[in-house]
C-alpha cells in the first residue's frame, strides 16, 4: 500500500510476487512525511490558535504573544459564552435539529435512492434528475421564495420548519451518493430474500439498509457536517418575535462578532469557536472504526 | 455499475411477488405489477414532496420573480407585482458593477478551485507514502477542519489577520528585517483576496484529499506493478494509470468545489463583518444585497438567475458528466 507510487529502483526491488507488502525506506518517503508534517501544521495551527486563546483573558490575547500558554486553564471564559453569550441555549438547539434533520435525510434520502436504484418504473429518470439538480444551485439563490413560502406556511420561527428545510437541502447530495452506492451492491441477496418471501420494506430495512452500512454511515456524517455547518438558512427561517432564543449555534456564534463590542468579547468567541468543534470530536468517538473503513476504502467511488 | 442492478428488474417482473406461497397465479402476478408501479412513489414520494416545495418551488419563484418589478412598495402592500419583462436583466447587464463581480468571482472560483484540487490531490498521493498511523492522524486532522462550519473558519481567519491581535501579523514581524505590525490585510483588495481565498483553500482540502484518497485505494497494485517492471516512471504511471482511473472522481469533487466556490458568500461576508466593499463583492453577496439590503427582490433575482446561467454554462459538459456517474438507466 505504501510503496504503491514508489520510484523504480524501489519497485523493482520489490516486484517479486513473493514480498509484495515489504516496505522499504527511501529518501522519497522522508520527503513525504515532511511535507505532511508541514502540511498538518498549516491544517491544525489555526484551531491550536484557537483553543489556546479560548482559555486567555482579553489582556492575555492582547500581550502579543499568541502561541505562549495561558496563565491558568480556567473554564471562565467557556462559563461566559455558555451563559451570558447563551451559547449553552444555541448548542443544545443545533443539536436538537441536527439530530431530527440528519435522521430524516437519511430516512427519506435512502428510500429514494433504493427505489431509484433498484426498480424500472416510468418517470425513474425524470425523478433522478430532479433530485441532483438541486446539486447545481447555490443556496443562496432561493433564499427569499423560500422566505416566503415559510411565511405562509406558517412554519417561520419554528423548528419544525428549519428541520425541513435541512433535510430537503440535504437530500440532493444525498440521494446522488447513494443512488450511485446502492447500485454497487450486490443484487443476488436482495433476489433471493425476495425468492423467499421477503416483502419490499423488509427487504429494505433488513437487507439493503444492512449491506450500505458503509456508504450510509459515510454520508450521515457529511450530512451531520453539513447541517451543523449551516448558517444562511437559520438566518433565514429563524427570524420574528422572540427569534433569538431558538437561534442555532452559528447565529449565535455570528451574533459575538458583529453585535457586540469591539474589545470586550474576543475571549468568549474564541471559546464559542472551540465548543462548535466538540460535536465532532463525538461523532468521531462514535463512528471511529466506520470513519476508518469506510470513508477511507473505496466508500466514495 | 449499470450491469449490477440489471439481474434485479427482470425479477421484479417475473410473476414471483411478495405473496409467493400463496397458490393463486392470477393474484400474485397483480399484486407483483402493482407493487412495482406504487412502491417507487411509496418510497420517494416525502423526499419529492420536499424538494418541490422547499426547493423546487423556490427556484421557480426565484425565476419569475426576475421578471417582475418587486421592491418595497409591493412588499409592504401586497400588490400584484407588475411584469417588466426583461427589464431587470438589462439593468443588471448594463450595470459595469455587475460585470466586474463576475469577473471578480470567476477569478476566484477559478484561482480557489485549482489550488485546492491540486493540493488536495498532492495531500491524497502523499497519504498513500505514509504508514497507517500518520495516515489516520493526518484524516482525523483534516476532519476538524472539514468539521468547522464556513462561518467558524472564516472568523478564524478573520482574527488571525487581525491588525492588532492576529497571529499572522505576530510571526510575519519575526521575520528579520520585516515590519509587520498593525499590517492590515484587507485595506486593498488583492491582499483581502489572498487571506479570503487561502480560507477556502485551507478549508476546501480536507474534502477532496480524503475523497481522492479513498479513490486511490482502488488503484490495482498489479497495474502499478506492471509498469514499473516495464520501465515507467513515476511520472508515467501516474499519467497513465492513476489518473485515468481517478478520472471520474475527479470530475465530481472538482465540478462540486466550482458549484461550491462559484456560490461564495459567507466567508466574504463574515470577513469584512457583513458589508462587503464593492471589492469584496462575489455575485452571492451581490444578488442578496441588491434583493435584502437595497429591497430590489425583482434584480436580486435577476443575479441569481444570471449566476445559475453562467454556472451552468460553463459547467455543462462537466456536471454532465457527474449525474451520469449515478444515472438511473
Amino acid at each position: 500500500m505504501t510503496d504503491l507510487k514508489s520510484n523504480p529502483s524501489t519497485a523493482a526491488a520489490t516486484s517479486a510476487p513473493a514480498a509484495p507488502k515489504q516496505r522499504k525506506l527511501n529518501p522519497l518517503n522522508g520527503v513525504a512525511h515532511i511535507a505532511l508534517f508541514l502540511w498538518a501544521l498549516a491544517t491544525a495551527g489555526p484551531l491550536i490558535w484557537v483553543l489556546l486563546a479560548s482559555f486567555k483573558n482579553n489582556t492575555e490575547i492582547f500581550l502579543g504573544k499568541p502561541f505562549a500558554m495561558p496563565e491558568h486553564f480556567s473554564f471562565k471564559t467557556y462559563a461566559d459564552a455558555w451563559n451570558e453569550a447563551h451559547i449553552g441555549q444555541y448548542f443544545l438547539n443545533s443539536v436538537f435539529v441536527v439530530l431530527i434533520s440528519t435522521a430524516g435525510t437519511m430516512l427519506l434520502g435512502a428510500m429514494a435512492a433504493y427505489v431509484l436504484a433498484r426498480y424500472k418504473f416510468p418517470g425513474n429518470r425524470a425523478i433522478y434528475y430532479l433530485f441532483v439538480s438541486g446539486l447545481a444551485f447555490p443556496t443562496f439563490m432561493a433564499l427569499a421564495p423560500l422566505f416566503g413560502i415559510m411565511q405562509s406556511l406558517n412554519l417561520l420561527n419554528t423548528y419544525t420548519g428549519l428541520i425541513l428545510v435541512y433535510i430537503a437541502y440535504s437530500l440532493s447530495f444525498t440521494v446522488f451518493f447513494l443512488v450511485a452506492f446502492f447500485k454497487t451492491l450486490p443484487a443476488e441477496i436482495d433476489e433471493a430474500a425476495m425468492v423467499d418471501g421477503a416483502g419490499h420494506l423488509r427487504r429494505f430495512f433488513q437487507i439493503m439498509m444492512p449491506m450500505a452500512k458503509s456508504g450510509l454511515i459515510s454520508i450521515t456524517i457529511f450530512n451531520i457536517v453539513g447541517q451543523w455547518n449551516q448558517y444562511l438558512l437559520p438566518v433565514v427561517v429563524m427570524q420574528g418575535a422572540g427569534a433569538d432564543s431558538k437561534w442555532v449555534l452559528t447565529q449565535g456564534i455570528a451574533n459575538i462578532s458583529t453585535s457586540a463590542g469591539y474589545h470586550a468579547e474576543w475571549s468568549t468567541l474564541f471559546a464559542a469557536l472551540t465548543l462548535s468543534i466538540l460535536p465532532m470530536i463525538v461523532v468521531y468517538a462514535i463512528f471511529q472504526r466506520q470513519i476508518q473503513a469506510g470513508l477511507t476504502a473505496g466508500a466514495v467511488k | 455499475m449499470y450491469a449490477v442492478d440489471s439481474p434485479t428488474t427482470p425479477a421484479h417482473r417475473a410473476p414471483v411477488g411478495p405473496g409467493a406461497n400463496e397458490p393463486a397465479p392470477r393474484r400474485r402476478k397483480r399484486r407483483g405489477k402493482g407493487d412495482d408501479v406504487v412502491l417507487p412513489w411509496v418510497l420517494s414520494g416525502p423526499a419529492l414532496l420536499l424538494l418541490a416545495i422547499l426547493l423546487a418551488y423556490p427556484v421557480g419563484r426565484m425565476l419569475v420573480l426576475s421578471f417582475q418589478k418587486f421592491e418595497l412598495k409591493e412588499l409592504w402592500t401586497g400588490a400584484t407585482p407588475k411584469w417588466v419583462g426583461f427589464d431587470n436583466y438589462t439593468a443588471v447587464l448594463s450595470d459595469s458593477a455587475f460585470w466586474s463581480v463576475v469577473q471578480r468571482t470567476v477569478l476566484f472560483t477559478a484561482a480557489s478551485v485549482v489550488l485546492t484540487v491540486l493540493l488536495g490531490l498532492g495531500v491524497a498521493l502523499l497519504m498513500r507514502r505514509v504508514g497507517r498511523v500518520v495516515r489516520m492522524a493526518m484524516i482525523i486532522a483534516m476532519m476538524f477542519v472539514w468539521a468547522l462550519p464556513a462561518l467558524v473558519q472564516a472568523q478564524v481567519f478573520k482574527m488571525m489577520t487581525d491588525s492588532d491581535v492576529g497571529v499572522l501579523n505576530y510571526l510575519i514581524d519575526k521575520l528579520p528585517g520585516v515590519e509587520f505590525q498593525n499590517h492590515s490585510w484587507f485595506y486593498t483588495p488583492t491582499q483581502g483576496w489572498i487571506v479570503i481565498t487561502s480560507c477556502v483553500v485551507w478549508a476546501g482540502i480536507p474534502f477532496l484529499a480524503i475523497t481522492l484518497n479513498a479513490g486511490l485505494t482502488q488503484v490495482p497494485k498489479e497495474l502499478m506493478e506492471a509498469a514499473t517492471v516495464d520501465g515507467a516512471n513515476g511520472w508515467q504511471s501516474f499519467r497513465n494509470i492513476t489518473l485515468p482511473i481517478l478520472k471520474p472522481l475527479l470530475v465530481i469533487v472538482t465540478t462540486l468545489s466550482v458549484i461550491w466556490n462559484f456560490g461564495l458568500f459567507t466567508q466574504n461576508w463574515v470577513m469584512r463583518d457583513g458589508k462587503p466593499e464593492p471589492e469584496f463583492q462575489t455575485l452571492a453577496t451581490y444578488s442578496y444585497v441588491q434583493a435584502f439590503g437595497q429591497n430590489k427582490y425583482g434584480l436580486g433575482s435577476a443575479i441569481a438567475v444570471l449566476t445559475v446561467i453562467l454556472l451552468l454554462g460553463a459547467m455543462a459538459v462537466y456536471i454532465r458528466q457527474m449525474f451520469k456517474i449515478g444515472e438511473v438507466d
